[in-house]
C-alpha cells in the first residue's frame, strides 16, 4: 500500500503550514531522507525530507496552506493505486463499499476543517461582528476547532482593537505583497507583546576589556570569529544563572522558571526578523557559542532554520550596534520575560576618579515583563551583566 | 386538578367525545373485549357497545379504508393501528386516499379521521414492533401529524384531532402510557400546530418529541448543574409545525439540539434543523445538533436496543457540544 505523506507537526503549537513548492514531481523516484518539499510555517521555511522511498505517485496538495496531519502526497510502487483525497475538504474519502457512512454528519468536536484562509466563525458571531464593525480576523476563537463564537466577539469588544488608520488610496507605484507566514507571526507576536506591562532599564558599560578579549581570542584562533554578541551571549547566560528570577516566563496561572539559559539572538533575515536560540549557553565556551551562533545566523540568512533552532528561548539579545545605533528599546519576544537591546560601542568622555577618560562605552536597555520580573531583580541582573562586560573574568 | 396516566388521558378524550357526540366511534384490532393491545380502550365496549367500539379483521388497509369511508360520510372515526410499524400496511389508504380526497374533490369532501397508533423502544419488542415512523407521514401534504408526550397534551390534542376536519395521524409512545400527570378538570382542547415550552432556559434550546421530551428534561437538569441553562420545547404537532415558537426560542438561546427516538438520518429533526438554519441563521452560535437512533434496525436484545436508541446522556452530550464543551 502506498505511504501517505502527511504534513508533520514541526514544533509545538504548529497547526498548519504552507507548502511553498515540491522539490520532486509526480512519477519521480524519491529516497527516504531526500528533501521532498519546501514548507513555510509561521516560524521558518524549511525543506522536509521524504519519510519513505519509492515513486512519488501523487501530489495531493501542490501548494498552499495545509493543516497538520493532512495527507499531501503518496509514495509507493510504480503503478500503485492511491486513495482519492478531497482537496477542499478535511478528510480523505475512504468509505469502503458496503460500509455505513457515519451516522452523524454534524461537525463533531474532533472534526477539524481546513480554514483555507477563511475565518471560522458562527453565523451569530459574524452578525455581531458586522453590526459592531469588528474585524473577525482580529478575534481569537474559543469554540470547537477554534471557531469564533458570539462570546469571543463580545469579549473582543471590551478590549477594542484600534481602528486602522484610513488607507490612502494606493497610487500606481504602490506594491502590495501578501503577508508571508513569518511576517504574520511577527505581527501577531509583537502585537501580543504590546499588551504586556513592561519596564525598561538602561546602563552603559566600559567595553575596554571585552574588546581586548575579543581581539585576543581572534588572535589565538583566527578561524573562529568571536564577536561582541558572543561575549554578550556568554555574559547574559551566566548572569541568568546567577539571577534565576530573571530566567522565567509568565503564564496565566503559573510562573515558569527554566534551568538553563537559552539565549535567542535576533537576526535580520531576508524574510524578516528571526530569533534562533543558543541552547544552554551557560555551559558553552566562548568559542563554542561563536560556532553555534555563526551556524545559526548563516542558516537564518539562507532561510534554512529548522523549527527546533528557534524554540525554547528564555532570553533574547538584539544587537543593533553594527548599524551605528547608539541605543534603543526592544519589544519583548513573548513568551520570554526579558530582552536586551544593545547599541554601538563608542568612545565617550567619562569622568573617573576626578579625571576625564576616553572609554569605549556601550549602552544597553533591558526590557522586562513586569508581571514576571520586578524592577530591582532586573536592575541586579543588569548590574551583573555590566560588571561581567567590564571584567569578563567575572563571568567565569 | 385530577391526575391521569397517559393511557387514561387518551381513553378520557375518546370516551368524552363519544359521550357528547354520536358521530365519534372507534375501530381497530382487538380494541373491544381485549381493550386494545395496550389497554387504552379498556372498558369502552361496556359503556358504548359493539356498534361504536368495533373490532376489525386483521387488515390495516381494510380498517383504515373503512374509517376513511365513514369520515367521508360525515362520521368522526378514530381508527387504532395497533403498532406504528403496521402503518406501513395502512399506508395506501392513509397516503393515497385520506390525504388526497379533500384536494381531489375540490373541497367537496372532508376526511375527519384520526389514525391513532403507538410505537417506541425500551421494552424489547424487536425490529418490527417499535419503530418511530413519524417522518414518513410528515412528508405527505394533506395529513396532520401529532405526537404528544404528556397526559395533558395527549388528551387535549386528541380532542382537537377528532374535531379537525382533516386526517390526523396521531402518534403515541409505548413507554409513556404509564406516565402520570395533572390534567384540567374539563378537557381543554390544545390547538394543533402549537408547540409547548416545557422549561425555559438561556443557553441551548432542545427541541424534542415523544419519549425524548422526558429524556431532554433530565438532560437539562444535568446541564443546569454544569451551568448550562437549557430550554426544552416540544412541538407536539409535527405537521403543521409551530416554526414561530421554535425559531423564537433559538433566537433567544442561539444554540439548538433536535432530539427524537426515530433514526437521525432523514428524520423529523433534519427538517427542524433546516427550518432553524434558514430562519435563525444569523442567530446561531453553533451547528444544530441532532440526537436520534443509530441507523440500524431495532435489536431485540435489551442491551443492544439501549445502545441503538437515544437517552438523556446523548442529549446531554449534544448540549455540551453546542456550548463547545464536547471535547
Amino acid at each position: 500500500m502506498a505511504t501517505e505523506v502527511k504534513l508533520p507537526r514541526l514544533g509545538q503549537g504548529m497547526e498548519s503550514g504552507t507548502i511553498v513548492r515540491w522539490l520532486k514531481s509526480e512519477g519521480e523516484e524519491v529516497a527516504k531522507g531526500e528533501p521532498l518539499y519546501e514548507l513555510d510555517t509561521d516560524k521558518v521555511t524549511q525543506e522536509v525530507e521524504a519519510e519513505a522511498s519509492g515513486i512519488l505517485l501523487r501530489i495531493a496538495i501542490p501548494e498552499g496552506e495545509v493543516e497538520v496531519g493532512r495527507t499531501i502526497a503518496f509514495i509507493g510502487k510504480e503503478g500503485e493505486a492511491v486513495k482519492e483525497v478531497d482537496e477542499t475538504g478535511a478528510r480523505p474519502q475512504t468509505v469502503a463499499e458496503g460500509e455505513q457512512p457515519a451516522e452523524h454528519p454534524g461537525p463533531g468536536p474532533s472534526l477539524s476543517t481546513p480554514t483555507n484562509g477563511r475565518v471560522k466563525a458562527s453565523p451569530l458571531a459574524r452578525r455581531l461582528a458586522r453590526e459592531r464593525g469588528i474585524d473577525l480576523a482580529s478575534v481569537r476563537g474559543t469554540g470547537p476547532d477554534g471557531r469564533i463564537v458570539a462570546e469571543d466577539v463580545e469579549r473582543s469588544e471590551v478590549a477594542p482593537t484600534p481602528k486602522a488608520a484610513p488607507v490612502v488610496a494606493p497610487s500606481a507605484d504602490v506594491t502590495s505583497t501578501p503577508l508571508s507566514n513569518v511576517r504574520k507571526t511577527i505581527a501577531r507576536r509583537l502585537t501580543q507583546a504590546w499588551t504586556v506591562p513592561v519596564f525598561m532599564l538602561t546602563v552603559s558599560a566600559d567595553m575596554t576589556r571585552a574588546n581586548e578579549l575579543v581581539a585576543r581570542r581572534r588572535e589565538l584562533d583566527p578561524d573562529i570569529r568571536v564577536t561582541i554578541t558572543d561575549v554578550l551571549t556568554k555574559v547574559c547566560a551566566q548572569a541568568l544563572m546567577r539571577h534565576p528570577d530573571m530566567n522565567v516566563q509568565f503564564t496565566d496561572d503559573a510562573l515558569l522558571a527554566f534551568p538553563s539559559a537559552n539565549v535567542g539572538i535576533a537576526v535580520a533575515a531576508p524574510q524578516g526578523l528571526v530569533v534562533p536560540v543558543v541552547l544552554a549557553a551557560e555551559r558553552l565556551t566562548l568559542a563554542q557559542i561563536s560556532q553555534v551562533r555563526g551556524d545559526l545566523v548563516s542558516r537564518a540568512r539562507e532561510a534554512k532554520l529548522r523549527a527546533e533552532d528557534i524554540e525554547g528561548g528564555t532570553f533574547t539579545i538584539s544587537n543593533l550596534g553594527m548599524f551605528e545605533v547608539d541605543q534603543f528599546v526592544a519589544i519583548l519576544n513573548p513568551p520570554q520575560a526579558s530582552i536586551l537591546a544593545v547599541g554601538a560601542t563608542r568612545d565617550q568622555v567619562v569622568p573617573l576618579d576626578g579625571e576625564l577618560h576616553v572609554l569605549p562605552m556601550m549602552t544597553m536597555t533591558l526590557t522586562c515583563d513586569h508581571r514576571a520580573v520586578d524592577g530591582a531583580t532586573g536592575a541586579e541582573f543588569l548590574k551583573t551583566v555590566k560588571a561581567s562586560l567590564e571584567d569578563p573574568g567575572l563571568a567565569l | 386538578m385530577p391526575e391521569l396516566s397517559y393511557r387514561e388521558a387518551v381513553r378520557d378524550a375518546l370516551a368524552t367525545a363519544m359521550r357528547e357526540d354520536d358521530g365519534v366511534f372507534i375501530m381497530g384490532e382487538d380494541i373491544a373485549e381485549m381493550g386494545g393491545s395496550m389497554g387504552v380502550t379498556h372498558g369502552m365496549l361496556e359503556e358504548f357497545g359493539p356498534e361504536r367500539v368495533r373490532n376489525t379483521p386483521i387488515s390495516e388497509m381494510a380498517l383504515a379504508g373503512a374509517a376513511i369511508g365513514a369520515a367521508m360520510q360525515g362520521m368522526r372515526p378514530v381508527a387504532e393501528i395497533m403498532y406504528e410499524d403496521f402503518m406501513t400496511l395502512a399506508a395506501e389508504q392513509v397516503v393515497n386516499q385520506a390525504a388526497k380526497i379533500r384536494y381531489m374533490s375540490g373541497g367537496q369532501l372532508t376526511i375527519p379521521v384520526v389514525f391513532r397508533t403507538q410505537g417506541g423502544a425500551g421494552w424489547s419488542p424487536g425490529a418490527q414492533h417499535a419503530q418511530q415512523l413519524e417522518a414518513w407521514f410528515v412528508h405527505i401534504p394533506g395529513l396532520k401529524v401529532v405526537f404528544a408526550s404528556t397526559p395533558e397534551d395527549v388528551r387535549g390534542l386528541l380532542w382537537s384531532s377528532i374535531y379537525d376536519d382533516n386526517p390526523v395521524v396521531f402518534f403515541e409512545h409505548r413507554t409513556l402510557y404509564g406516565v402520570k400527570g395533572h390534567v384540567p378538570e374539563k378537557i381543554e382542547p390544545i390547538p394543533i400546530g402549537k408547540a409547548r415550552v416545557h422549561r425555559e432556559g438561556e443557553d441551548v434550546t432542545v427541541i424534542a418529541t415523544g419519549r425524548l421530551v422526558h429524556e431532554s428534561l433530565t438532560a437539562a437538569e444535568e446541564a443546569e448543574k454544569e451551568g448550562v441553562s437549557v430550554e426544552v420545547v416540544d412541538p407536539r404537532t409535527l405537521q403543521p409545525l409551530d416554526e414561530e415558537t421554535l425559531v423564537a426560542s433559538v433566537k433567544k438561546t442561539n444554540r439548538a439540539v433536535v432530539a427524537h427516538e426515530a433514526v437521525t438520518r432523514m428524520g423529523f429533526g433534519a427538517e427542524v434543523a433546516a427550518v432553524l438554519q434558514y430562519q435563525a441563521f444569523d442567530w446561531l452560535d453553533a451547528p444544530v445538533e441532532r440526537v436520534g437512533a443509530k441507523f440500524a434496525p431495532l435489536p431485540f436484545a435489551p442491551v443492544m436496543e439501549q445502545f441503538v436508541v437515544p437517552h438523556a446522556d446523548d442529549v446531554l452530550a449534544a448540549i455540551r457540544r453546542t456550548v463547545g464543551r464536547g471535547n
